[in-house]
């Protein structure tokens, strides 16, 4: 299947002159552009992550950049001078880089930063100011990346940028400048699916890419649109493609009399049960089981997200019944920080109370943090490491990580929830251990943040190297000294990852069905078939270097005896090995291996 | 003459001490109400089979200050002799502390203790190179002078089956970050300044040999190395094998660990002690 994306923006020629050009946009009409993203990207968020290539459940890109973004609007809310561009812009990057998660989002951060930076000092944007900031953001976000990719959000973002520049040399039209950024994105993310040979095996288009898209044109719409009964946009359809869901038309939002509604309802058809309420709030500990409150609270609901730790859990649910939901979550644990926004109807003065007392009380949690730190002097050195499932949270602490941060593959932590696991050791350094790909470039921008003390990534890119690294921890050595054990340890161990297709694809040769067993051998999909332990066996066989050990970390859908059994087989047809069977709990993957 | 008395958590054989001329006093190891002195009325194999079959864990004790004393009146019956005691370090063990009481009914100029901050072969390659300074004429001073030099020189490292018997006895010191481990590890631990210190968690033999290995080539030049085990033949002979390949140019001493330390290693640990050159 091929997902396509078409600008639906393009406006008429005849109608553009039409109107009043738009010469400059301030700080309002900034923060009406990122919320309309907001609320565009929010609508397109699992189309993003459906455009996930590989056949491993990970797609949260739509959902990472949503919750970047997300957090990058309730800042810009806040911004000092509402008025000024640059001001709401600067608070907006560093919202978004407080709440940036997974590599887009990280990516998504920069991009803002670097819009942020190019419209420094100016309270007002022209044009030029906006190709001017576009370009900046291109190369900050292209500084971030050590080993940038063509045919990525990266690409959208160069491709847009210059767009922008050209546009702003024939017109001081905002509106112009803007409508060519969408178009020119829009055919970048078109042609990702050629610029990368798993893109094109999979033939779909770049996730990142097409993320950034709908955020500009989210963006675009909104800008000065607030008063013009603006056109209906020309849509063209391929046809057989998914429907493509249309941001909100300014013209509707004119009607409710919002700024823009929470999600794209202007052309998206009514839901029988409507939208309900997007509940958010937190669950405080000590003790919580994040895993059975996340199974026991997704079901009153959907979009679900509950994150956290046994000792505050962050919930993010659209549900029909809030007070069902809270009464759920009431028994859980303290609840803190909820905010019920009815996401049919407006309810912006609840909303605008809601943000203030958030604001308060995250105020007084930061100082309680504080006040907390200060009481026990740092100890010299301590690692924070990130881990899915109970069992991998017990196993990392029992090998001696002084704070876990909980996330993984489909719930990639934010900078601000690493920034916290790493504020929480309490050293003067700190050793972070992403222990996940996608959570790797998000670890490396907390070292800025992390005031007093002094945080080193080592680049674990999944759990058996996590536990590696962990295992050659020496708390009485220097940070370099652990940095240089700890990458030593983790090349020694091979991680075999096992999991379930869930689309069908075509991968490094192979032709995967939704269903089947598949391996990852770092990072590599080696084995397909059907059963776990015939795929197990076969990336066991296929080994160069008999293991010594190997390490099997069962996921939570694994019932002891189902893992006992595997284990068994195992090792009577790989005698030489030793086999140690471990409650991993991580989700979505049944089985991962440590090979030693 | 000058006398070298040690004590038996230097672990050297009963037939070698006899052979360089040193006098072993035993430490104490009980099962319960059962009482045996460390490689007299017990030896290593025989402490094995029974820590295997008992409910009880052994415990252990410093020789009495009359262990001591009695020796001393013997060794030091002309009195032209002198005694070097070289001992266990005194973290680990109250022994020095006994042998330091006792010492007191004497003139203590003729009695030169030293705590060695060392055990098992760390503690006997010391002794072994005393007897060789004995030998060379040096007085009792410069033997007793020549081994707190040389006890820096000195490198213990053990991988363990488990720290199960060294937390119980209580002798873990920093190796506390080892405990709780929820995965199968074999705590590699050393001893540094007499106490035990932990190096590395490796997960399988082969790779603890690899990190012995290392640590036995960071010591070079060799004076002496001695290779030990606890119950533990296969291992040692793996153990044998590669550091033989990777030392050539020094005789290991191969032994057993005791019972008194075997009684905090547990069974199933192997070790490497080193003593680099002078």
């Amino acid at each position: 299947m091929r997902r396509t994306t078409v600008s639906a923006t393009k406006p008429a020629p005849e109608l553009a002159v039409l109107r009043e050009p738009l010469r400059e946009i301030g700080g309002e009409q900034v923060l009406a552009g990122l919320t309309a993203a907001l609320s565009w990207l929010e609508a397109n968020q699992q189309e993003i992550n459906d455009l996930n290539v590989f056949p491993v459940p990970d797609g949260d890109t739509g959902s990472n950049m949503y919750l970047t973004l997300r957090s990058a609007v309730e800042e810009a809310r806040d911004a000092p001078s509402p008025e000024a561009a640059d001001s709401v812009l600067a608070a907006a990057a560093h919202g978004s880089l407080m709440g940036a998660r997974g590599n887009s989002g990280v990516i998504l951060s920069q991009i803002l930063r670097g819009f942020a930076q190019g419209s420094s000092q100016r309270p007002r944007l022209d044009a030029g100011g906006v190709a001017l900031a576009m370009t900046e953001a291109s190369a900050v976000a292209y500084r971030a990346v050590m080993k940038p990719t063509e045919g990525t959000i990266l690409t959208v973002v160069r491709d847009a940028a210059s767009a922008a520049a050209a546009a702003s040399t024939t017109t001081d039209d905002i509106r112009v400048v803007l409508d060519r950024v969408v178009t020119e994105a829009h055919a970048a993310v078109e042609r990702t699916t050629d610029q990368l040979q798993v893109l094109r095996e999979a033939n779909v288009v770049d996730a990142g890419g097409f993320g950034l898209a709908v955020i500009l044109e989210g963006f675009a719409r909104a800008v000065g649109d607030t008063s013009a009964t603006a056109p209906a946009p020309a849509l063209v359809r391929r046809s057989g493609e998914p429907a493509l869901r249309l941001p909100p038309n300014p013209g509707d939002l004119e009607a409710t009399g919002s700024a823009m509604p929470r999600r794209g309802a202007a052309a998206v058809a009514p839901r029988e049960q409507g939208w309900g309420y997007c509940t958010e709030f937190l669950i405080s500990g000590p003790g919580l089981d994040v895993d059975s409150i996340r199974t026991e609270l997704s079901a009153l609901g959907e979009s679900a997200l509950v994150v956290g730790d046994p000792d505050l859990v962050r919930v993010h649910i659209h549900t029909g019944d809030p007070a069902g939901l809270i009464a759920a979550a009431s028994s859980r644990g303290r609840m803190s920080k909820l905010k019920v926004e009815d996401m049919s109807a407006q309810h912006h003065d609840v909303l605008e109370r809601a943000d203030a007392r958030e604001a308060e009380s995250a105020a007084d949690a930061v100082g309680t943090a504080v006040d907390e730190r200060t009481q026990a002097p740092p100890k010299p050195i301590g690692v924070a490491s990130v881990a899915p499932g109970d069992g991998f949270r017990e196993i990392m602490g029992s090998l001696g990580a002084d704070s876990i941060v909980s996330g993984g593959q489909t719930m990639n932590p934010s900078i601000e929830d690493l920034l916290n696991g790493v504020l929480a050791v309490n050293a003067e350094h700190v050793i972070l251990l992403p222990n996940n790909v996608n959570v790797i470039l998000t670890a490396e921008q907390v070292d800025p943040l992390a005031e007093g003390c002094e945080v080193r990534v080592v680049p674990t890119s999944n759990l058996p190297q996590g536990i590696a690294a962990l295992l050659a921890f020496d708390p009485s050595a220097s940070l370099d000294e652990n940095c240089d054990r700890m990458l030593a340890a983790i090349a020694t161990v091979r991680a075999v990852e096992v999991t379930r297709a869930v689309r069908d694809t075509k991968v490094n040769g192979h032709n995967i069905k939704v269903g089947d067993v598949i391996a990852v051998v770092d990072d590599v999909i080696t084995e397909v078939g059907s059963e776990y332990l015939n795929v197990i066996e076969a990336v066991l066989n296929a080994e160069a270097k008999k293991p010594e050990l190997v390490t099997v970390y069962r996921g939570q859908e694994v019932s002891a005896d189902e893992a006992d059994a595997l284990v068994a087989s195992l090792r009577e047809t790989h005698p030489g090995t030793e086999f140690e069977l471990q409650a991993g709990g991580q989700e979505h993957y049944p089985y991962v291996l440590s090979l030693e | 003459m000058i006398h070298l008395v040690t004590d038996s958590t230097s672990d050297i054989a009963p037939s070698d001490a006899q052979a360089l001329g040193v006098h072993v006093v035993p430490l104490i190891v009980r099962f319960g109400e059962e009482q045996y002195r460390d490689g007299v009325d017990i030896d290593a194999d025989q402490f094995y089979a029974k820590l295997e079959r008992s409910d009880v864990h052994p415990t252990t004790s410093q020789p009495s200050p009359d262990a001591f004393a009695s020796l001393y009146r013997t060794l030091l019956a002309d009195p032209q002799d002198e005694v070097v005691g070289l001992h266990i370090s005194t973290k680990l063990s109250g022994t020095l502390q006994s042998a330091t009481l006792a010492a007191q009914e004497f003139d203590t100029a003729r009695i030169h203790l030293v705590d060695t901050e060392s055990v098992s072969g760390g503690l006997q390659l010391l002794v072994r190179a005393a007897v060789d300074d004995i030998k060379a004429g040096d007085t009792a001073t410069a033997v007793a002078e020549k081994a707190t030099r040389r006890r820096s020189k000195v490198t213990i490292v053990v991988l363990l089956d488990t720290l199960t018997y060294l937390h119980r006895g209580g002798r873990i010191g920093r190796a506390q970050a080892f405990v709780g481990s929820l995965l199968n590890v074999k705590p590699l631990i050393a001893v540094r300044d007499g106490e035990v210190v932990p190096l590395a968690r490796p997960r399988s033999l082969s790779k603890g040999i690899d990190m012995i290995v290392e640590q036995v080539r960071g010591c070079a030049p060799l004076r002496g190395l001695a290779e030990f085990h606890a119950a533990a033949s296969e291992s040692m002979v793996e153990l044998e094998s590669r550091l033989g390949t990777a030392v050539s140019n020094v005789t290991a001493v191969l032994g057993r660990i005791g019972p008194v330390v075997g009684a905090y290693s547990g069974p199933g640990g192997i070790g490497v002690a080193c003593l680099g050159a002078d």
